[in-house]
């Protein structure tokens, strides 16, 4: 399924990860360009499981066995910072997290946040301009 | 690909919206200033290149991989 719609109904999803989820819309985030490389997913559930915490997932509802791992950029950076455009107060910050580069690094894109919008349930992927902020930011320690 | 020949200080339009201004060049590289709408975004490509590739990998990841990986992980704050 692919299209270009919000999600305004209850949906029953089956994750190949976490079985049947019941997702009401008031927890499906709509992002109109969906990810980078990825534009044709456009809603989203963020999942909360204490097994990975504080790192969270970000579910597609249109395909479900895809999930972006997320961690707050505020954990890997307290001083952290986006354009001032930003209402850190409606928007909740992730930045999506990978650790299939095969040395065993695991790393953080500071460069591109996503960026939650709790007040509309919209969002973005966001490049920052800044070249203060890597792509792979590496987060584990491999010694 | 259309091909144009622009002078330091000339512009290129694109759409109504869009306009690529040559800046300055030397040394093997050109600065251009582009003008465009907030919902055109407007990056270097190896950037935006860079950013899918970690995408694809980060879907790529699996529930346990990250489980394992956790302790490992140094971030400053663990709630």
């Amino acid at each position: 399924m692919s299209n270009l719609t919000r999600i305004t109904e209850n949906i029953t999803i089956q994750s190949p990860d976490f079985g049947e989820l019941e997702v009401s819309p008031g927890n499906i985030f709509y992002l109109e360009n969906g990810l980078l490389g990825f534009e044709n997913l456009n809603n989203f559930v963020l999942i909360t499981d204490d097994d990975i915490a504080p790192f969270k997932w970000l579910m597609s509802i249109e395909e479900p066995s895809i999930i972006f791992p997320l961690v707050s950029p505020f954990l890997i950076m307290s001083d952290y910072k986006v354009g001032k455009e930003i209402d850190l107060e409606k928007n909740v910050l992730f930045v999506v997290v990978t650790l299939n580069d095969g040395k065993g690094n695991v790393s953080a894109n500071l460069k591109a946040p996503v960026i939650l919008n709790s007040d509309d349930l919209t969002g973005e992927q966001r490049i920052l301009i800044t070249d203060k902020y890597n792509v792979n930011h590496i987060i584990n320690n491999t010694k | 690909m259309l091909l144009l020949s622009r002078k330091k200080g000339e512009i290129i339009t694109i759409g109504k919206s869009v306009q690529i201004e040559i800046i300055d060049y030397g040394r093997g590289s050109v600065t251009i200033g582009v003008t465009a709408p907030k919902n055109i975004p407007v990056h270097r490509k190896e950037v935006f290149d860079a950013i899918v590739k970690q995408n694809q990998q980060a879907v790529a990841t699996n529930v346990s991989a990250l489980k394992k990986v956790l302790t490992s992980v140094q971030l400053e704050d663990r709630k």
